[in-house]
């Protein structure tokens, strides 16, 4: 293990180097374009062995990947915001295919340059496993992570694993760099089911389709259990795990109100619960890492054992709200003593979120815990 | 290309009978011929055409638009796995080649993909019932070209797309038919030893959409060549160009067109003012062929 400071871009083509992918496709977009840089600069270094394709466009990229995966390679791409959005249509078939493909995308949102959640959450029905995470080493843990989840025969989906432009793609931090044979012991080469190769193939089995909608829902759910023990392993292996590797809760112990955060939203979130708590005000953060699947489960039992949550979204699904807000109420509906929940639209179009909108986030909602009256229920900081 | 007879024709079958084909298709016998030339060692890939071709071989698909990225990712990850003895094989229709394909397409051709690229052009979106292409001939009825007071079939002739395609410097760009099945096997027969990106465009009568008796595909194919409605030739490197069938004389437009309903509604002046065009054409071509160079 070596520890270097890197940006956030140089943290994901990383990662691919050290998962040994052996396709790597994209386009260039900007805060995502220095991920295509420095993985050329790997193989060209000779430090990668990966064939990369410079394609005309990220639809191109997508079907590129897809393919690939298809015949049996393990497959990365990347991409920002608006290439983000051009991939919509072949991304629904990479998930109906069930192929493990694996993409950065580098938030972008779908106003202009700026940053928020916008541009990948616009995939919520393509069937894709969506992460949010957090800094730059989780960005380097989770690309690992993800292949190791999306190749596991109980999953096969593709997961896109999202993180900050800007805030962390150009922004450098030190990171530990797991050792390759580490990361080789971790992540078993892919095998393709079933082998398109010639000699393999039967014309009399079923034709390979997409998978029906009611199976391919219940796969999604059902990697929850995958995702939590691949979490847990990688934290044995490696010393780092990220809560149940859907949600990580931090200060929660005791707390009447939490705070919900997805991105680099939760680190800044940290610091305003640790001054909060200093002051003796019982508020905790949840880290919403996996959005798709919803962690459900967790959901219900933290609006159990707390008074008050509140979400910060950084997007708006136009017309309806936060995309984490109205997930969250839905999760708690069924509880028979349901806490509020509040919800505050922050960071869209790059607005920064500072630690001092987080303090008044966490006390309003803590008022809210208390029983006062808090007005509006959504607001936009 | 390879000079063949008919008996040199392999004997060996790799289609299954097309579950979607109507009687007399003509895409259908197209995908009957280039595989018998390919043989057994392919990767078929298709995307929203008609009809659904059905081969022994394995196959993949994917969104319509997207075949030129495909084969990309087929070739090369089939390259990684040091499979070379397997080829990447794209069997599209003129719609997801000539048109929602083309960037892809064209994407693939300047990184000269190791890629057979194989057009059944039946000159129209067929599988959503019979509208145009820009694959689709000058004055031809569509559903989307309709005739009335204001509307005479389509109104531009048809993008030359084996010449843009060849404009990639790419190593073969060939033009067949199904009614020259020697001429189409030979051109996939030499394709085939090649390496990098390779392209035959194949015209292939469909009876449904071209509104002419099933019984009749081969023919109408056939006067479509002889006539100079659809020239075939061949370009190497995007270097030498080669006419493959020349005769003496055409045939007069109007033969071809007379068989087809969606010619049906043409005047006298619209059949001249073809061949007028075709014979202009064929000037061209015959001397790019006495030339034997195809333009920068």
């Amino acid at each position: 293990m070596t520890v270097e400071v890197m940006v956030g871009n140089k943290a994901a083509a990383t990662a691919a180097k050290l998962s040994r992918v052996q396709v790597a496709v994209a386009f260039p977009v900007t805060p995502q374009t220095t991920i295509v840089e420095y993985l050329n600069e790997f193989i060209t270094k000779g430090e990668m062995d990966c064939e990369f394709i410079n394609v005309e466009g990220e639809l191109t990229a997508q079907v590129v990947v897809q393919a690939a995966s298809r015949i049996g390679v393990r497959t990365f791409c990347c991409t920002s915001g608006p290439g983000c959005l051009y991939m919509h249509h072949p991304m629904h078939d990479t998930s109906s295919l069930r192929l493990p493909v694996v993409m950065a995308v580098v938030h972008r949102g779908n106003k202009g340059m700026q940053p928020d959640h916008t541009d990948l959450m616009s995939h919520i029905m393509t069937g894709w496993i969506q992460w949010y995470v957090e800094n730059n080493q989780e960005v380097l843990d989770s690309i690992i992570m993800a292949y190791r989840v999306a190749e596991d025969m109980r999953v096969r989906i593709p997961i896109a694993v999202g993180y900050d432009g800007y805030i962390l793609s150009y922004t450098a931090e030190p990171v530990d760099i797991p050792d390759q044979e580490e990361v080789d012991d971790f992540l078993p080469p892919y095998k393709p089911t079933p082998s398109l190769m010639p000699e393999d193939f039967d014309p009399k089995a079923p034709r390979w389709w997409r998978v029906p909608w009611e199976e391919h829902h219940k796969v999604i759910v059902d990697a929850k259990e995958v995702i939590k023990e691949v979490n847990e392993e990688f934290g044995k292996r490696f010393g780092r795990s990220y809560g149940n590797g859907l949600v990580e809760e931090y200060r929660c112990e005791d707390a009447e109100a939490v705070i919900v955060a997805m991105g680099t939203i939760a680190s800044t979130a940290r610091e305003a619960i640790d001054n909060l708590r200093a002051e003796g005000k019982p508020v905790g953060l949840v880290k919403l890492k996996c959005l798709i699947p919803f962690p459900y489960e967790d959901f219900q039992r933290i609006g159990s054992e707390v008074r008050a949550i509140g979400m910060v979204d950084r997007n708006v699904c136009l017309g309806v709200g936060g995309v984490g807000h109205t997930f969250i109420r839905n999760a708690i509906y069924d509880l028979e003593e349901r806490p509020r929940v509040l919800g505050f639209h922050a960071g869209l179009a790059g607005k920064e979120v500072k630690v001092s909108d987080i303090e008044h986030m966490a006390e309003k909602v803590l008022k809210a815990a208390r029983g006062e009256s808090v007005s509006p229920l959504v607001e936009w900081v | 290309m390879e000079k063949l007879t008919i008996k040199d024709i392999p004997l060996e079958e790799y289609t299954i009978t097309p579950g979607s084909a109507c009687q007399g298709c003509g895409p259908a016998l197209a995908a009957r011929l280039v595989f018998k030339a390919l043989g057994d060692k392919v990767i078929r890939h298709e995307v929203p055409s008609c009809p659904d071709s059905v081969t022994r071989t394995p196959y993949t698909f994917s969104v319509f638009e997207s075949a030129g990225a495909a084969l990309t990712g087929i070739s090369r990850a089939l390259k990684v796995l040091g499979r070379d003895d397997v080829l990447a094989v794209g069997f599209i229709g003129d719609g997801g080649t000539y048109d929602i394909g083309f960037q892809a397409l064209s994407a693939a051709a300047e990184r000269n993909e190791d890629v057979l690229w194989f057009c059944k052009n039946n000159e129209a979106y067929m599988n959503t019932g019979i509208q145009r292409s820009s694959a689709t001939p000058l004055y031809a009825w569509t559903t989307t070209t309709q005739i009335g007071p204001r509307g005479r079939g389509k109104e531009t002739p048809r993008k030359n797309l084996p010449f843009i395609i060849a404009a990639h410097h790419v190593p073969y760009v060939a033009t067949a038919s199904i009614a020259f099945p020697t001429d189409l096997i030979g051109k996939v027969l030499y394709a085939k030893k090649l390496r990098g990106f390779r392209f035959i465009d194949i015209l292939c009568p469909c009876p449904t959409g071209w509104r002419f008796d099933p019984s009749r595909t081969i023919e109408v194919a056939r006067l479509a060549v002889q006539t100079g409605m659809w020239a075939l030739y061949e370009i190497i490197d995007g270097r030498e160009f080669r006419l493959t069938y020349k005769p003496k004389k055409l045939k007069p437009v109007e033969e071809y067109l007379r068989l087809q309903g969606r010619f049906r509604h043409l005047t006298d002046r619209e059949i001249e003012e073809i061949q007028r065009m075709v014979d202009e054409k064929w000037e061209r071509l015959l001397k790019l062929d006495e030339e034997g160079e195809f333009p920068l």
